[in-house]
């Protein structure tokens, strides 16, 4: 293609991402935006980067689409099977170890970043980071793609131990917003993922109701196409 | 320099009524020095069926007879010829199968059906089959071929006046091709019998 | 033996062994040739009762223009068709072999094929080339589940969305998809749409041209117009056309082959292709 050069084609499809996941008093909260890009194009404005695992586990994919969808898609074959087998619930350091071993083991083929987090009666609420390598972290909350960079110091700050489902969801939205504004290859909506002892909870938040921080300009209804 | 263009080719076919013609030109030369004036791009693979193969000599010839050979098995199994659309699909899987590392070929393939439809059909040098209605072209020359082809081709010709149509569009755009030309070779089937014309051509 | 294991048909898979010749012909300064790419506009867009597929007709190579009317719209099932964009080989093959295991898994289970097994089938081949099949794709159908349109991206990503594009086109028709798609438009405005993208594919994109196909996809029913609109007619056709009177053409030899007059059977039926 490249007489026409149309690097929006040949370009890997990437998720210049800002993904996250925060653990909470009784559960955990997933979020992420909705960009994904070929080279500089968006190609998908409203893509769902937290994918589900099992009932109770979920994850959030960022780094090339192919890589990390091949990687959950396994997973959750492998976590299907494991299920059924043991007939109950996995947990969700199972899952987080399958994931694990998907990305270490081929890790020279893969360029993803993942970061799973769900619920089970053992271990309440957990978050898992496998970041580019292959290496597992528990951690009570963890960012991922290329909008964490922005996030490291907020979280650092801004995290506390015992929020309440809330308090810890309104962090999630803030921090994915303002990795949104900052990051060029991160936008979109938010997504959030909440999971607790009760079940999921999905929420979506569109562009134009997401909070505004500092120099941010406020959305302005589209003005009418010109057949109008 | 492109492979393609090593040895120089010019490969054309036209569909008449209830006929069609393929015909090539005769040089086969290493860059610009011509090594021969009576090189063979179009093959028979059965009574109603060609082959016209254009690029790399070598290539033509390995690819005509594993062509051959194929077709060869096929008619032992199954006791009859291949029809055209068939051998298109397996000219097509054999260029595909080498995928990364393929044939500097790009086959011209016609044919007569059994119903006496006739049959053209042109792939790249890995495979993607082309079906046309009207004409299909090939080689080094292909770019000038489109052109004489596009303003003297006309629908549902007799096998003489094809014959005419695709010996002048050969001829000229030859001439506008360095590497190609030395004459023509020109076979017009037609349900009854097969017409095979040598062309003069400039030989410069 | 070893001459017997290259001629003899193989069983399936690519095949190296020109490679190694290949990369010596490049290393000594020959370019290699370029392959039939479809630079291409395709696109789909889902409405109130399924989906429908669009793309333009121009198959190019290099900057000449190899086919004016091709068909890029692939048939996968009855209920699934899918868009190609890139190399044409790979588009070509590639839908060809999930079209196939489609086929034989309808046998085996008696069921309507459904598009995430075509999905699942396109992006596991594509992921396991890693990019080198040059195949992106638009895939949609209407399968037990309701409608679906999904991309497929050459290194074997996929999306789903209301509406998408491929190709070299691509900006240009997604232009006319965020200005005018809405939710739940009818067939005739679906229609209206996705022939306008196509149209801003072929009149603003180098790579994509002639004419627009469509396909639509409802629920029990598949709708395949072929040339829906044919903006770019032949605008150089000499009325007279080109006339050479027979026997002007310089010949060096005639040799005439008489066909043998084919076997007709006349007693007993013919066996069946």
């Amino acid at each position: 293609m490249e007489e026409f050069g149309c690097e929006w084609n040949d370009a890997p499809h990437s998720m210049g991402t800002t993904i996250m996941a925060v653990q909470y008093e009784g559960g955990v909260i997933l979020g992420a935006d909705s960009r994904t890009t070929t080279g500089a194009y968006v190609a998908n404005r409203a893509s769902d980067k937290i994918t589900e695992l099992t009932d109770n586990v979920y994850i959030c994919r960022s780094g090339s689409a192919a890589d990390s969808q091949i990687v959950s898609d396994y997973s959750r074959y492998f976590l299907n099977q494991h299920t059924i087998q043991l007939g109950r619930d996995a947990t969700v350091k199972t899952a987080a170890n399958i994931v694990r071993e998907l990305s270490y083991g081929n890790k020279s083929f893969l360029e993803c970043g993942l970061i799973v987090a769900g619920w089970d009666k053992y271990e309440n609420g957990s978050v898992y980071s496998i970041p580019l390598g292959g290496t597992i972290l528990r951690l009570p909350f963890s960012t991922g793609g290329s909008g964490s960079s922005y996030l490291y110091g907020f979280l650092d700050q801004a995290w506390k131990d015992g929020m309440n489902k809330e308090e810890a969801e309104a962090l999630v939205v803030k921090a994915v917003s303002l990795a949104m504004a900052r990051d060029g290859s991160s936008g979109g909506v938010v997504r959030t993922v909440i999971i607790d002892s009760s079940g999921v909870t999905r929420n979506f938040y569109p562009g134009d109701k997401l909070p505004l921080y500092y120099e941010e300009i406020p959305y302005r209804p589209t003005v009418e196409p010109m057949s109008a | 320099m492109s492979i393609t263009s090593y040895n120089g080719s010019a490969l054309v076919a036209m569909i008449g009524k209830n006929c069609f013609a393929i015909a090539s030109d005769r040089r086969l030369g290493v860059n610009f020095q011509t090594i021969a004036t009576d090189y063979q791009r179009i093959f028979q693979i059965h009574d109603r069926l060609y082959i016209g193969l254009s690029g790399l000599g070598t290539d033509v010839q390995t690819l005509y007879q594993r062509l051959k050979f194929r077709h060869k098995l096929y008619q032992l199994r199954e006791e009859r010829n291949m029809r055209p659309e068939t051998f298109a699909s397996l000219v097509s899987a054999m260029l595909y199968e080498k995928r990364f590392g393929p044939y500097f070929c790009e086959p011209i393939i016609a044919g007569l059906s059994e119903e006496n439809v006739p049959f053209i059909c042109t792939t790249d040098l890995i495979g993607a089959k082309q079906f046309s209605s009207d004409f299909v072209v090939s080689g080094t020359a292909s770019e000038s071929l489109y052109g004489a082809c596009e303003s003297m081709y006309k629908p549902d010709l007799e096998p003489e006046d094809l014959f005419e149509v695709i010996s002048q569009a050969l001829l000229s755009s030859v001439d506008r091709d360095c590497i190609s030309g030395w004459g023509g070779i020109v076979y017009i089937v037609t349900p009854e019998q097969v017409i095979t014309k040598t062309l003069k051509g400039r030989t410069d | 033996m070893a001459e017997a294991a290259i001629a003899l048909p193989p069983k399936g898979g690519f095949n190296f062994d020109l490679c190694k010749r290949n990369a010596m012909l490049e290393k000594n300064g020959i370019a290699l040739p370029r392959f039939r790419k479809t630079g291409t506009t395709i696109v789909g867009l889902v409405f109130k009762d399924g989906v429908i597929l669009g793309a333009d007709t121009r198959a190019t190579e290099g900057e000449i223009v190899c086919d004016k009317n091709c068909e890029k719209i692939h048939y996968m099932a009855p209920n699934i068709y899918c868009c190609g964009a890139g190399t044409a080989a790979d588009t070509e093959n590639v839908t060809d072999m999930v079209r196939s295991q489609l086929e034989l898994h309808r046998y085996a289970t008696n069921r309507e094929s459904r598009v995430v097994t075509a999905l699942t089938m396109l992006k596991t081949h594509l992921f396991g080339y890693r990019g080198q099949v040059s195949a992106a794709l638009v895939l949609g159908g209407v399968d037990v589940t309701g409608p679906h349109l999904h991309t497929v991206y050459p290194h074997g990503s996929t999306d789903t969305l209301p509406f998408a594009t491929m190709g070299s086109g691509s900006l240009a028709a997604m232009s006319v998809f965020e200005s005018r798609y809405k939710e739940d438009m009818d067939k005739e405005e679906g229609m209206e749409i996705v022939s306008a993208a196509i149209c801003a594919g072929i009149f603003n994109d180098l790579g994509s041209g002639s004419n627009v196909d469509l396909c639509i996809l409802t629920k029990g029913k598949t709708e395949y117009l072929r040339n829906y609109q044919k903006p770019n007619p032949r605008s150089y056709i000499r009325s007279k056309g080109y006339d050479f009177a027979r026997g002007h053409t310089a010949i060096l030899s005639t040799r005439i082959t008489p066909l043998k007059d084919q076997v007709t059977i006349i007693e007993g039926d013919a066996m069946e292709e």
